[in-house]
């Protein structure tokens, strides 16, 4: 860059204002944002209550028991991660893909579409939103944990950092992706929901899947499971275990990049009209 | 803030426009232009390519063919200076409902360089006590008057309004045309669309008919379709006992009694009175009317084949021509 002549200097230096300038938007979108998932409560709640409660439901149902299939450690060892990978998913996937077919159908995404602001911009800011309140609950449930449980916190903290962003990204795609295959505002809470509360039940949520077993084989096609693997493994508890999953963080990356070309194949701004 | 094109100079020229969906010929040929300042209505039937054409003229819809600028710019490639030159109002009342009024406005004044103070616009759209409360709080017509608040935050040259008062009641209406006539005397062209007659009679400059993807008619609203020069409708009752053939012209029954439709309404009501004077024979509620804008709309979209709107005796005999018409007229005088 040496050889380039104060003009071309100073076409840099005013893409780097525009892109600072750009940047300063995605953060006040950002805040809106927030305001707007804050006092939405039923969002809110369902998203970072429901997980809240059941990690203090099922630690108080027999939490400290010792569970067999996963070589005898508390049980609350086991549902800290687990809900924690829960709260990344339904923060991305469940709340993100909602919101993005009520937005699309009244109208939202198209006035947005017609506004100066650039795309990118938009979709930085509602992306961020979900990894905030993502981040936001891992990091609660993970307090909940130590504090109300004496669970042990993750001893590879840049593997369970590698987990909850691959975990932010891939299903955040999924989540752009399922908006796409919904027809109607009526229809997005049950589809989507369906879909990831099924699956949530078959992945080893509720109870840790036998390895082996028929559900665990099931389990392994979907991501879900993989997500709950990658967030229990940094914890080390397991003798022997390795805490960077990497097959399971593969096969959730994979789901994301699937993801990542239905949306961009699929996405549309205007209301879908049946 | 960059200067303005001065009033009168050309916003908007649309030549040619072809979009098509799938095997559906949405519009096939739409020309027209709009001149700064001016506020232009697009009437159609439901269906008839005025959300296309003004889509395509936002840049949100890329059009098959033809030529389009607005404000100078081709819209196709959606360039920001362009989104930032434009205000829209679209038919949904989409803004997010756990923010206030106060704060989705300033949100959005955020996206253009140079916006109008945020209590400015409430003020304008009549908001004020609702400043502070969530969207979701609002009643049906103040979600609206946020819309187009939204619409004019970035104090755009040219606003689009779609549909503006669809489901308003008449005072919410005459409140919305306000605003879109306190809009022009700033100098801001608009263009909006709209199925109600009145509302194009009121607020709009010019207006074109839009039917089956093409643009059927366009002129001032006084005399679109020639209603300023074309037939009258010259209508009366007879007392009973007396045959409507016993009249010196030929008449058609209708409800209220008989009606002939003329052109030369001079003449037919001179031959009508002389005879009315000379027989003793009242012509109960003579009444001379011109058709109605929605007559020549009616008669308009029915001519280039879009479905027939019931109710208008007019429709039956619509031609589309103004020298048929005329001629028929002069054969029923």
């Amino acid at each position: 860059m040496s050889s380039a002549g104060p003009r071309s200097q100073s076409a840099g230096q005013e893409r780097a204002r525009q892109l600072a300038g750009e940047l300063r938007l995605v953060v006040r979108q950002l805040r809106y944002e927030q305001l707007s998932f804050w006092r939405n409560r039923f969002g809110a709640i369902f998203t970072v209550g429901f997980s809240v409660v059941f990690l203090l439901l099922l630690a108080a149902g027999g939490g400290t028991q010792r569970s067999s299939a996963l070589g005898g450690i508390e049980e609350i060892q086991y549902y800290v991660p687990g809900f924690a990978a829960y709260g990344v998913m339904s923060a991305c996937y469940n709340n993100l893909g909602i919101q993005i077919v009520v937005r699309r159908q009244t109208g939202l995404l198209k006035r947005l579409r017609l506004s100066p602001i650039a795309t990118w911009v938009l979709f930085g800011a509602v992306l961020a939103n979900a990894a905030v309140v993502s981040v936001v609950q891992v990091g609660l449930l993970l307090a909940i944990g130590r504090l109300g449980f004496h669970v042990v916190l993750p001893h590879a903290w840049l593997a369970f950092a590698l987990a909850v962003l691959v975990g932010i990204a891939s299903f955040a795609a999924l989540g752009v992706a399922v908006s796409t295959l919904v027809p109607s505002q009526e229809s997005a809470g049950p589809i989507i929901s369906l879909v990831f509360f099924i699956l949530l039940f078959l992945s080893g949520l509720w109870f840790p899947l036998t390895p082996g077993s028929g559900l665990a084989q099931v389990a392994n096609y979907f991501p879900i499971h993989h997500l709950i693997v990658a967030f229990f493994a940094p914890f080390d508890t397991l003798p022997g275990a390795s805490p960077w999953a990497w097959h399971d963080l593969g096969v959730v990356a994979l789901w994301g990049v699937v993801a990542t070309v239905v949306a961009l194949r699929r996405f549309e701004w205007d209301p879908r009209r049946n | 803030m960059t200067g303005r094109a001065p009033l009168g100079s050309t916003a908007v020229e649309v030549d040619g426009l072809t979009k098509r969906y799938g095997a559906v010929e949405a519009l096939r040929g739409v020309s027209f232009t709009v001149a700064v300042g001016e506020v232009f209505a697009l009437l159609g039937p439901n269906g008839a390519g005025k959300t296309t054409t003004v889509e395509i003229l936002e840049g949100f819809r890329r059009r098959d063919g033809g030529t389009v600028t607005v404000l100078g710019v081709d819209p196709a490639g959606r360039p920001r200076s362009l989104r930032q030159r434009l205000g829209i109002v679209l038919q949904e009342c989409a803004v997010e409902s756990n923010l206030t009024v106060r704060e989705v406005l300033a949100r959005n004044a955020g996206f253009y360089p140079d916006p109008r103070p945020v209590d400015e616009v409430v003020e304008l759209v009549g908001l004020g006590e609702k400043a502070d409360s969530r969207v979701a709080r609002l009643s049906g017509g103040q979600q609206r008057r946020l819309d187009v608040g939204l619409g004019i935050i970035g104090r755009p040259e040219l606003v689009f309004l779609d549909e503006p008062t669809t489901g308003f009641d008449p005072s919410a209406r005459r409140g919305a045309w306000d605003l879109v006539r306190s809009l022009t005397a700033g100098g801001t062209t608009v263009i909006l669309t709209t199925h109600y007659m009145d509302e194009a009679e009121a607020l709009a400059d010019r207006v074109a008919v839009v039917a089956a993807g093409r643009v059927v008619a366009q002129g001032p609203p006084s005399s679109l379709g020639g209603r300023d020069v074309g037939e009258a409708k010259i209508r009366f009752a007879l007392p009973d006992g007396v045959e409507p053939a016993a009249l010196p012209v030929d008449v058609r029954s209708v409800p209220s009694g008989f009606e002939v439709s003329t052109t030369e309404e001079v003449e037919v009501l001179h031959a009508l009175t002389s005879w009315s004077i000379a027989h003793h024979v009242p012509l109960v509620g003579l009444t001379v009317e011109r058709l109605t804008l929605e007559d020549v709309y009616l008669r308009l979209t029915a001519a280039s084949g879009a479905p027939l709107p019931a109710g208008s005796a007019t429709v039956e005999r619509a031609t589309g021509s103004k020298d048929r018409a005329r001629r028929a007229g002069a054969r029923r005088a």
